[in-house]
């Protein structure tokens, strides 16, 4: 129950983010993901500020979907410097890819959209979709093999 | 703070050196993480000759968060709500960091000229908006007219004389 009160004290700080406040409930949301869930849940929906709840029922209901498996990042194709154009640029961080004397240039399955590495991995993690086209790359035909990876670990360190 | 990210210096150069017509949008001097906004009212629409004032603000976690943004100058609109909160996808479920700061803006004006009152978030405007649609849009004009048409705060440089 200490979860709860470290959530209640950081709902109440007003200087906590949206973000913040994600990362918090998603914690709570897979460490306690024993009998009494839904009790927890109706707790929070009321502790949350008005405008927040709504986010946060269809965080709850779509939470399954969020972010795409651990080691899905690393296992996109690398775009050789070759491969670039002088004026080629990320999206996500709007820098020059050639900038970078040794950039790590990834493209994402189907619809080969270009991103670094370092901000790809960061955008997945979160949702699944091509920050360009909203394609949905968990969608593509090469799924990649989750067996080995351990999800259970990334969550371990908040336990 | 931590130090301001390289596409944060870049997309306010742009705003600046290539701004989108109709848009302005000024970083504070000291939290360049925060913009003082105007969206000019589109043409034909009932808020045509308004100027309206928004807060928008870059959250540490941009751009994987969106901006959050909100209208200051008061508006009669269904999906803005009288604290000047906008009810619009980009700005929440679908954001994508491929977005910027221009397009969340130019997206904000396209709300301005095509009210959607089957996705309200002032409820009350919105119900007003399906039930007599003219009587809205007047409603709407004549807010623009009285909150969104003042004259400017006064420039640095002194009040203008009244010369056309």
């Amino acid at each position: 129950m200490n979860m709860i009160t470290n959530l209640v004290h950081y709902i109440l700080d007003e200087h906590s983010t949206r973000t913040g406040l994600r990362s918090q409930l998603n914690e709570m949301f897979f460490s306690n993901s024993t009998s009494d869930n839904s009790a927890l849940f109706q707790v929070l929906t009321q502790l949350i500020p008005e405008e927040l709840q709504q986010e946060w029922l269809e965080w709850i209901s779509d939470g399954e979907k969020r972010g795409v498996p651990e080691g899905f990042s690393d296992s996109l194709p690398r775009v050789a410097t070759t491969h670039l154009s002088p004026d080629d640029t990320c999206a996500i961080c709007c820098c020059v890819y050639l900038e970078d004397s040794y950039p790590l240039v990834v493209k994402l399955p189907n619809c080969n959209h270009k991103f670094d590495l370092q901000c790809i991995t960061l955008w997945l993690s979160k949702s699944s979709t091509c920050p360009m086209c909203r394609n949905d790359v968990m969608s593509s035909k090469t799924k990649i093999d989750t067996s080995m990876v351990e999800l259970e670990e990334d969550w371990g360190m908040y336990g | 703070m931590t130090t301001l990210p390289k596409r944060i210096i870049k997309e306010t150069e742009r705003l600046v050196s290539d701004p989108v017509p109709g848009i302005s949008a000024e970083p504070h001097e000291d939290n360049l993480r925060y913009f003082d906004v105007s969206i000019e009212g589109p043409q034909q629409s009932a808020y045509e000759n308004g100027v309206f004032r928004l807060e928008l603000f870059l959250p540490d976690e941009y751009p994987m968060e969106p901006p959050k943004v909100r209208f200051l100058t008061k508006i009669y609109h269904p999906n803005i709500d009288r604290l000047g909160r906008i009810c619009l996808d980009v700005l929440k479920t679908n954001w994508s960091p491929a977005l910027q700061i221009r397009t969340v803006l130019l997206s904000i004006q396209a709300l301005l000229a095509t009210p959607n009152p089957n996705d309200p978030l002032a409820n009350d405007v919105a119900e007003d908006w399906i039930a007599d649609e003219d009587a809205a849009i007047a409603k709407a004009k004549h807010w623009t007219a009285l909150y969104a048409c003042r004259p400017p705060p006064p420039s640095p440089t002194g009040p203008s004389e009244t010369n056309n």
